[in-house]
């Protein structure tokens, strides 16, 4: 299934948003399938972050509340932790960026996936979160402003 | 001889392509004076006909600093053969401890990833010098 994309342009940079995710508001986005989800690093995120160098996640069975660190990822700019937006128990990690970090800035939203969670409370994890849209405002704002400021 | 050119990033503004410019010294300057020569990348995008000429009828090893690969397209488009590309953030993930800071001048981190870069570089000399010996 094709997900729709919303795109948005600022100066000469394309930030892609998928309809269906869900964002924490440091970048790390949310896609539901069932009872798991996997996470991964927005597009804007990673284009904002740079080339990546090395990325790290957490094992398999690492339990995380929301705002624990399940991953890091350090690129030719800055090191960067991310916050799980999700309660639940690792039960995959994407084991190809071991070799290949660069997957995430290549797909973001495809290969450079970073974990897949067993979500436990989902329901109210959503409830803080942003959906699409909402994230698509939220990138938007601060685009602008870094454009304004450069 | 023809010696093997050398095109790195021109190294302006971020610390990965400092790295790639100081690099390309060590090996045209320390470490393969005798078999190296450098092209700066400045002089290909000016389309100097020197340096065209200098990278036209030799093999060439570019550096690159980030992922627009400034270096190795310029050689391609300048009708160079690209016969090793290099990219800084490989030689780094290679070299984790090793992390690069600072533009104009390098901090200590910096300049022993490009000394680790010169020497792969340097390697990467030898065989094409090696191969035009045996050919």
């Amino acid at each position: 299934m094709t997900e729709e994309i919303l795109e948005l342009t600022v100066d000469k940079f394309t930030f892609r948003v998928p309809k269906g995710l869900y964002f924490n508001d440091t970048g790390v986005w949310v896609r539901p399938e069932g009872s798991v989800a996997r996470l991964g690093l927005s597009d804007f995120s990673q284009q904002r972050s740079g080339d990546m160098a090395f990325a790290e996640v957490k094992p398999v069975e690492t339990t995380l509340n929301p705002g624990d660190e399940f991953a890091s990822v350090e690129t030719i700019k800055v090191n960067v932790i991310l916050p799980s937006p999700v309660t639940g128990a690792i039960v995959d990690t994407n084991r190809a960026l071991e070799e290949a970090p660069e997957l995430i800035n290549q797909d973001p939203y495809g290969k450079g996936w970073l974990v897949a969670v067993e979500l436990t409370d989902w329901e109210a994890d959503k409830s803080k979160l942003l959906d699409a849209n909402a994230y698509y405002a939220l990138i938007k704002r601060q685009a602008e402003e870094e454009v304004k400021k450069a | 001889m023809t010696k093997v050119v050398i095109v790195p990033c021109s190294g302006i503004g971020k610390s990965y392509g400092t790295v790639a410019r100081e690099g390309a010294y060590v090996v045209t300057e320390d470490l393969r004076p005798d078999t190296t020569q450098l092209v700066p990348l400045s002089l290909l995008v000016l389309g100097d006909e020197l340096a065209r000429a200098d990278v036209a009828g030799a093999q060439a090893i570019t550096i690159d600093g980030c992922k627009l690969a400034c270096a190795t397209k310029m050689v391609a488009e300048s009708g160079g053969t690209v016969a090793h590309d290099l990219a800084v953030l490989d030689v780094y993930r290679r070299h984790r401890d090793l992390k690069p800071a600072g533009i104009a001048e390098l901090n200590e981190g910096g300049q022993k990833l490009a000394q680790a870069l010169a020497e792969e570089v340097a390697t990467l000399v030898d065989e094409l010098t090696d191969e035009v010996k045996h050919a």
